[in-house]
């Protein structure tokens, strides 16, 4: 008798073909997934006059959890459930931070734009309490202030930072090691103990009296691993060749260094100071304890000095509406600056980047 | 140079704080009173120091399940446009002062965030953490620890995100081909390889969450009183803060405690960071 060959191809497995971009049918059924258990929570919520927050943890995520789940388990069978679960619960996760960082920003933004007008950059402190109309006074002896703090500081870190930085990256020391840790332990010493180390050497011990000179120096511990840290990433991206070839030629070492290293990375060490001073551009404890504060536009760096991070601590204490809209609008120029270093460090870093594939075709 | 900066700072610490520890002895860490008005005052920094910890823990347990999610996106799962838009908002969260966060938890976050300890608290009292006696909400760990996290998770985050990328590719691709799902890949490949660094990322935050004082100052109602585990109860510590807080008024023999209590924040944050560091490192060999 002939053996019967079943020749009938058989049916493929619908998950067989991973590649396969998602059809219409697929993405129908993630928006079904998402938007149901938003609409069924917010029907049970509001039936039953729970908190938004309650609704959120006890019946939306378990019913987004359930839904995609089972999704899931539709399209890949058990395992599918896990996976489910666990993409719903990292969007979550992820969501909150967006949310959290949205309330700052925007909260900043409007509060603070209220206060944002040219007298208010322009006018200083004088004569002005905790409930003067907002059409007098302003924050520019703080921004003033800041401004200089931050380039004393900036003007002592680039031969530190950078010193540190070549070390690590130029030298074949054993301390490497040990200083590339210690750095980054530095990076998180409080802002306080810096302050206090200012204080006990240099007022305590009658050197010096409150000054913005002392500011800037608890500031550098607080600017030295950031500047530290990135210039030696920098440093690092330069290719060999370029430094040995230079070498080969026959610079010493301080020349290839300089003429050729050093131009070859000038703009990633640009960032790291950029982003050094955007770390250290609020810091408000170490001024507080070593800079105090004036009312009037100084320039004497050995004297008394405002700030704008002491000016928000100063109006927020009050309590009064118009010394907290005076904050936020502090709050917003630091923001405003803040965000200005970072552009222009992301555009430096951007342009290198470009560079460098360009020399990879 | 960087060593000769932190052994200054030990240096000159110990040496204006050494009269306030000699006086107070092995109590200043360990009692729980703050009295400048005895005669010898007494200064002791307890419950600030065991504060500071249960914030830093608070903030660290609310921070590490955001941050590694954001990493795993970032990594793993977004489009390589929608990773860069994270990225750069992440660091911009990450290069906002404390100041500004501080105010923003002050004025904004404060009142929302009680609100959900009164939620805890309503129904979830019978747990210790969340027993509290009182009407008032403001000012617990809690809200404090919330802040915290908002500042620590774009260090976490941007650590376990190194540490994700330069993951060994191979291994993920053949647990894949294993069968596994997006699930056990992430529990059984990713989280175990790159346990470490995020270990020493974790430490990194904890640091930071340590040292943390004008945001908390706002927020914290600091009472000098152990509050062991009762993280909704609206008393607290925190050595940084109660330094910044106490500084104003402060006479010669309470600024040479208040200098003694930044000595005791700095060894203390110097050994997390110092651990934190070495773990990062090791968890990093292509950095060498």
């Amino acid at each position: 008798m002939e053996k019967v060959i079943d020749l009938s191809p058989v049916a493929r497995p619908s998950a067989s073909e991973p590649w396969k971009s998602s059809s219409k049918q697929g993405l129908l059924q993630v928006a079904v997934v998402s938007i149901l258990p938003m609409l069924l929570s917010y029907l049970i919520g509001s039936s039953f006059q729970l908190e938004a927050a309650v609704t959120a943890i006890v019946v939306f995520l378990p019913l987004q959890i359930g839904f995609v789940g089972f999704l899931g388990w539709k399209e890949f069978g058990k395992r599918g459930i896990a996976d489910g679960a666990l993409v719903v619960s990292l969007i979550f996760f992820a969501t909150l931070v967006l949310v959290l960082l949205i309330s700052v920003l925007w909260s900043v933004i409007v509060f603070g734009g209220k206060a944002l007008s040219l007298s208010f950059v322009s006018q200083n402190n004088v004569y002005i309490s905790a409930t003067t109309s907002m059409e007098f006074g302003g924050i520019g002896h703080a921004l003033i202030g800041t401004l200089l703090i931050v380039s004393l500081t900036t003007i002592a870190t680039i031969p530190l930072g950078l010193g540190v930085a070549v070390f690590l990256t130029e030298t074949r020391s054993k301390a490497r090691g040990s200083i590339r840790v210690l750095i980054q332990a530095m990076s998180g010493l409080p802002s306080v103990v810096a302050g206090l180390f200012v204080y006990s050497a240099l007022i305590v011990s009658g050197i010096s009296s409150y000054s913005g000179f002392a500011g800037s120096l608890a500031l550098l511990p607080l600017m030295l691993p950031t500047v530290a840290r990135i210039a030696e990433e920098a440093l690092r991206l330069v290719p060999s060749e370029l430094r040995n070839g230079a070498l080969a030629l026959g610079a010493p070492a301080y020349r290839a260094f300089f003429q050729v290293t050093l131009p070859a990375a000038k703009s990633g060490i640009i960032t790291a100071l950029i982003l050094g001073i955007a770390r250290i551009i609020g810091e408000t404890a170490p001024l507080i304890l070593t800079a105090s504060t004036t009312n009037g536009t100084t320039f004497n760096m050995f004297g008394a000095m405002p700030s704008l991070p002491y000016y928000i601590y100063e109006f927020l204490g009050n309590g009064f509406d118009t010394s907290t809209q005076r904050a936020w609008g502090a709050a917003l120029v630091i923001l405003i600056l803040v965000g200005t270093l970072f552009t222009i460090a992301r555009v430096l870093t951007r342009k290198k980047n470009l560079t460098a594939k360009k020399r990879k075709k | 140079m960087a060593v000769s900066i932190v052994g200054l700072i030990l240096i000159f610490l110990f040496a204006s704080s050494w009269p306030a520890l000699q006086q107070q002895g092995f109590g200043f860490v360990t009692g729980s009173t703050w009295d400048s008005s005895q005669d010898p005052p007494v200064f002791q920094l307890g419950p600030m120091i065991w504060g500071s910890f249960l914030i830093a823990f608070n903030g660290v347990i609310l921070a590490v399940p955001m941050a590694i999610s954001i990493a795993y996106l970032i990594v793993f799962m977004f489009s390589s446009r929608m990773s860069k838009v994270a990225t750069v908002l992440i660091d911009l969260l990450a290069s906002t002062p404390s100041i500004v966060i501080g105010l923003w938890g002050f004025l904004v976050f404060a009142p929302v965030a009680a609100g959900w300890a009164e939620l805890l608290n309503r129904y979830l009292g019978f747990l210790p953490f969340f027993k509290v006696d009182t009407e008032n909400f403001l000012g617990s760990p809690f809200i404090a620890g919330w802040i915290t996290a908002v500042m620590i998770v774009p260090i976490i985050a941007s650590v376990t995100r190194e540490i994700f990328s330069q993951m060994d590719r191979d291994l993920i691709n053949a647990g894949l081909a294993l069968g596994g799902g997006r699930a056990s890949t992430f529990f059984k490949i990713i989280l175990p390889t790159s346990g470490g660094g995020i270990v020493g990322g974790t430490l990194l935050g904890f640091g930071r969450a340590l040292g943390e004082t004008v945001a908390i100052l706002f927020v914290l109602n600091l009472v000098f009183d152990f509050n062991w585990i009762n993280v909704t109860r609206p008393e607290g510590g925190s050595v940084a803060s109660m330094i910044l807080s106490k500084f104003g008024e402060a006479g010669p023999k309470e600024i040479e405690a208040l200098l003694a209590a930044g000595l005791v924040l700095f060894v203390i944050t110097l050994l997390v960071n110092w651990l934190a560091a070495i773990i990062v490192d090791k968890a990093q060999p292509w950095r060498k």
